[in-house]
């Protein structure tokens, strides 16, 4: 038998000042309890919108969220019990010290004192906090922030956690630690909604993914079958000395959309049996300095799903643009 | 596949989840101060004092009803700057800067959010509210008639002024609007309404106006109560305030949402 979603998103969109702005649009999508899902999607996609349409802070112009069988807006204090939430909000308890800020989010998720006190204790030897748990949190670092206001979201034990770029600011040795956290508790049967725009980071840790720009949602899958769908082509990424010149770009165009990375790297998604005769192209330009050919990550799946909307966005401008002037 | 973590150290009691509830997150609005409130307190005194002088200097020979007019008025001043003007910017300070969020993803009873923020507002204008009681006492050398009712009177007077201030806090559109408001509602409610002079001095807008703020109700009650001690005319203030207080703790209920923005 089927298992019921833990949380169904039906086709939710949300506009503000009269319908003037979208920040998201006929989103559907469903999670299964014990899984952890991505939201990927660059700056201002509609990513936090839709995470706060899921945790009930925001409701939905369209389309309902549902929680275990009910609509999130008329459950709203059973998800803030049920769902931990991290949001990218400066925090609320600036003002507090580190240990009081995790203790008190304990006890108004409704832990009593002394779990409350040794939870805590114990969050603030895993995020490595003990140093500075009786310094105000305006007084330390924002990385260590970030770590505190991870550890509120973490005490009480919800079911489920959300977390909105839980690693920024986070130097890469407080980053694994996070993940760590993040995938230990996922162990333990926790569903986890990562929102992030750092996809190589996320590639580690997710079991789906679902791409989102332009508030719409472009893809959602398991990362090795988004994989999949772009598996027949190779990455290729190309060094050259300073800028490549003119003749090989014209070549390489002929390939496919060549991605800048930088003044003098590029990379070019090819198929397969093109791979040796691409090569031979390279190795013909003295100006390339090297290259490397690899299958693609998660990285070039976003990039891909994204490329093809903004294809189809351009595709359907120009159909719009020929009925309207009357082609 | 295994079963979320579900920790069992709960609380069950309702009574005590309410208190504890309460009791931290007035913590939590207490720290926004605690650092700041010896200069928060010195700043919100020195406006009523200097009024308080000035008006000691400026008149000659006042009467006994203009002087406790002129203490009332100043304590009811120092009142609104800490009660109103301080607890709505500071309210609209943590919306905008996204507080609520915070708050609003734990399980907590927003009353409980309220009720702590005006229990906060009590505790921090309470100390300026007396000691220009004192001070003015002092200044011009009368002695009050203090009773029991100055209790259940001045936590009305104050629940109704910080109600006021809680509610435009959350009801705050932007922050800087809301600074202007509350700037132009303290000169306003302060010195044209009978809050330090008659309200037969006022032209009628302004009395029609004075009607609908608390401090009309407080600012009578008070003189009444301090000259004469507990009379009928006080316990009709005190029903004033005490409704005062109960629609702005409905209104702040009902019309604010913290959770599922529209």
């Amino acid at each position: 038998m089927d298992q019921q979603p833990l949380f169904e998103v039906r086709n939710v969109s949300k506009t503000y000042k009269k319908g003037k702005v979208k920040a998201n649009e006929g989103i559907s999508f469903t999670i299964n309890e014990g899984e952890i899902l991505g939201l990927l999607g660059p700056n201002g996609a509609g990513k936090s919108t839709l995470i706060k349409q899921i945790v009930a802070h925001v409701k939905p112009t369209e389309g309902e969220v549902i929680y275990k069988g009910r609509n999130v807006v008329e459950q709203n204090k059973r998800v803030a019990r049920e769902v931990a939430y991290y949001s990218q909000e400066p925090h609320a308890l600036t003002s507090l010290k580190v240990r009081e800020a995790i203790y008190y989010s304990g006890r108004l998720r409704g832990m009593k004192r002394k779990p409350a006190l040794e939870e805590t204790a114990k969050l603030l030897e895993e995020l490595e906090l003990t140093e500075v748990a009786n310094k105000l949190l305006k007084n330390i670092s924002g990385g260590q922030k970030r770590l505190t206001g991870i550890g509120t979201t973490l005490i009480g034990g919800a079911g489920v956690y959300i977390f909105d770029e839980p690693t920024n600011e986070l130097d890469p040795k407080k980053r694994r630690l996070v993940w760590d956290l993040i995938q230990q508790r996922n162990r333990k049967g926790a569903t986890v909604i990562l929102v992030t725009h750092n996809i190589l980071e996320a590639e580690q840790v997710v079991d789906r993914v679902a791409v989102i720009n332009h508030g719409r949602l472009l893809a959602i899958n398991h990362v090795t079958e988004l994989k999949g769908e772009v598996d027949q082509r190779l990455k290729c990424e190309i060094t050259t000395n300073g800028a490549a010149s003119v003749a090989l770009t014209d070549e390489l165009a002929g390939w496919g959309t060549l991605t800048p990375l930088s003044d003098n790297r590029s990379r070019l998604l090819i198929s397969k049996e093109g791979a040796p005769t691409l090569l031979n192209i390279l190795n013909k330009y003295e100006e390339v300095k090297s290259y490397s050919i690899v299958p693609p990550s998660l990285e070039d799946v976003y990039f891909h799903i994204d490329n093809e909307e903004k294809s189809l966005q351009t595709q359907k401008g120009e159909v719009n643009e020929y009925a309207a002037t009357g082609g | 596949m295994q079963q979320p973590v579900v920790n069992t150290s709960y609380e069950t009691s309702s009574v005590k989840q309410f208190i504890a509830e309460v009791w931290i997150l007035f913590r939590i609005q207490f720290s926004i101060i605690r650092e700041q409130w010896p200069l928060i307190f010195i700043l919100a005194s020195i406006f009523p004092f200097a009024t308080l002088m000035f008006l000691h200097f400026f008149t000659i020979n006042p009467t006994e009803a203009m002087i406790i007019r002129i203490i009332t008025g100043n304590m009811l001043f120092a009142l609104i700057i800490m009660g109103m003007n301080v607890m709505a910017q500071e309210i609209s300070f943590q919306k905008h800067q996204g507080h609520f969020t915070f708050y609003a993803s734990l399980p907590i009873e927003k009353v409980n959010f309220i009720f702590a923020n005006l229990l906060r507002g009590m505790i921090v204008s309470f100390p300026s509210f007396f000691i220009m009681a004192f001070v003015g006492q002092w200044v011009y050398g009368i002695t009050f008639s203090f009773s029991f009712w100055l209790i259940p009177f001045v936590t009305l007077t104050i629940l109704s002024v910080v109600g006021l201030g809680v509610f435009l806090g959350f009801w705050s559109p932007n922050m800087q609007l809301t600074n202007l408001l509350v700037q132009g509602l303290m000169m306003i409610i302060s010195f044209m309404t009978p809050v330090l002079v008659e309200m037969s001095q006022l032209p009628i807008v302004l009395q029609w106006f004075s009607y609908l703020v608390p401090t009309t109700y407080a600012a009578a009650g008070l003189r009444d109560l301090l000259a004469v001690g507990f009379t009928y005319s006080v316990g009709q203030n005190m029903l004033m305030l005490l409704l005062y207080t109960l629609v702005s703790y409905t209104l702040i209920l009902k019309k604010i949402h913290w959770r599922k923005e529209g």
